[in-house]
């Protein structure tokens, strides 16, 4: 499947956040990741991420899709990050 | 699936916050280690132990080129499926004689008959392919009462010869004539590009390999000598019709390889690092390709039937069901 990730978390936890995100997911831009990933991999990265975060302070979103076939992205402005299998 | 990486930036590729981090001038990029399944080194990549230790815990592949795109090696981490069992069979049927001719007449007439599938494509588009049609299905013929591995592997490059013969017909592309096989260097351009998707083929299968509890150091058809890897190529065979010849013929049928991806070096030619860009895309486009299998019916991708291939090789090894090799419908 695939999921975007959003987070607004308190700043003293952003880094932990990210950190742990990148793991599974590509960083699109500030607070924002996505990527395919599967299904007990997102259970992983929900593990992790609740036991970071502050249940009463902060936000993490994420917006499931079952495949990107149906969907499809525009972009303004610059390229800040994203998916790349060349480097 | 997990993706396959290529580097083509001359950087450092380290572990980072538990992840994978590459930094090239101008250039930094986190890649997600849980989503990493192999990686392509083309450019000159620094990594040290840790990045290492880090890829054999993560179970991933690591293939590097040279300058030129030939294959230099592969970092194949600890094995995490063992398997005594597995390894002994594999080497009874590499040691007995008639199980082993049994496996490499198999692999050779898999191949044949994939290439023969994409020869009819061409025949039903009107290409003038026939007489070379009769030639491969008369070697495919003398599979059966081949009995060395080393007479198979001569029937084997006689089928290939008079399919290779044939590739100037359907290319139709003065730019791109066959001419001869020739190899380390490639002489011409036709050759540089199959030399390069061969090689990206045996990498992707021998990743393949490293998902299963086979040994890729003991193949068949090969003769296991003092090269690492044998089994690879083994399995290579079978798809290189179906993934990279046609992966070749998208290229030049739709005009978007040229002769300014090419450089000749002192000795032979080479793709530049726009072409072999190029070439990887479609390669990869093609791997990730689903067809309707008609066992499972369902959905599979080309990389998950070279996988499926190696699971029904397991199959045979171990005496459940004989190997039987995978032949494209189209």
């Amino acid at each position: 499947m695939f999921v975007i990730l959003v987070y607004d978390v308190n700043q003293k936890r952003v880094a932990k956040v990210l950190k742990t995100a990148r793991k599974y997911l590509y960083w699109v831009q500030n607070s924002v990741l996505e990527g395919e990933i599967t299904e007990a991999n997102f259970r992983r990265l929900k593990g992790e991420l609740s036991r970071i975060i502050n249940q009463d302070e902060d936000s993490v979103l994420f917006y499931i899709f079952g495949s990107m076939k149906y969907s499809s992205r525009e972009l303004l402005g610059i390229k800040k990050g994203g998916e790349t299998n060349m480097l | 699936m997990r993706k396959a990486i290529y580097l083509f930036s001359d950087g450092k590729l380290q572990r980072k916050g538990n992840t994978l981090y590459f930094e090239s001038e101008g250039l930094k990029k986190y890649l997600p280690v849980e989503d990493v399944g192999e990686i392509f080194v083309f450019g000159e990549v620094e990594f040290n132990r840790k990045l290492v230790e880090f890829l054999s815990q993560n179970e991933i592949i690591l293939h590097y080129f040279n300058h030129y795109g030939y294959y230099m090696g592969t970092f194949y981490p600890r094995e995490h499926y063992n398997s005594g069992y597995m390894i002994l069979k594999q080497a009874e049927h590499f040691s007995e004689q008639g199980k082993r001719i049994f496996l490499g007449r198999a692999i050779v007439k898999g191949s044949a008959r994939n290439i023969l599938q994409v020869l009819k494509y061409y025949a039903q588009r009107g290409k003038e392919v026939e007489s070379n049609v009769k030639l491969v299905e008369s070697f495919l013929n003398k599979v059966a009462e081949a009995k060395e591995p080393n007479e198979l592997l001569g029937l084997e490059g006689n089928i290939r010869e008079a399919y290779y013969q044939v590739f100037d017909v359907i290319l139709q592309d003065k730019t791109f004539l066959y001419e001869k096989r020739t190899r380390r260097p490639p002489q011409n351009y036709l050759n540089t590009l199959i030399s390069f998707g061969n090689s990206l083929l045996y990498s992707a299968v021998l990743s393949e390999i490293y998902k299963t509890h086979l040994d890729p150091r003991i193949g068949f058809l090969h003769a296991t000598n003092f090269r690492s890897f044998t089994l690879n190529l083994d399995i290579a065979e079978i798809f290189k019709p179906i993934i990279v010849d046609r992966t070749i013929f998208s290229l030049i049928g739709r005009k978007e390889i040229k002769k300014e991806h090419f450089e000749k070096g002192l000795e032979g030619f080479a793709l530049t690092t726009e072409g072999k860009k190029l070439f990887i895309t479609e390669f990869e486009e093609k791997l990730k390709t689903t067809i309707k299998h008609p066992e499972l019916k369902r959905d599979v991708s080309y990389r998950f039937l070279i996988r499926l291939e190696l699971y029904k090789l397991e199959k045979h090894l171990l005496g459940e069901k004989p190997f039987e090799p995978f032949v494209s419908r189209w």
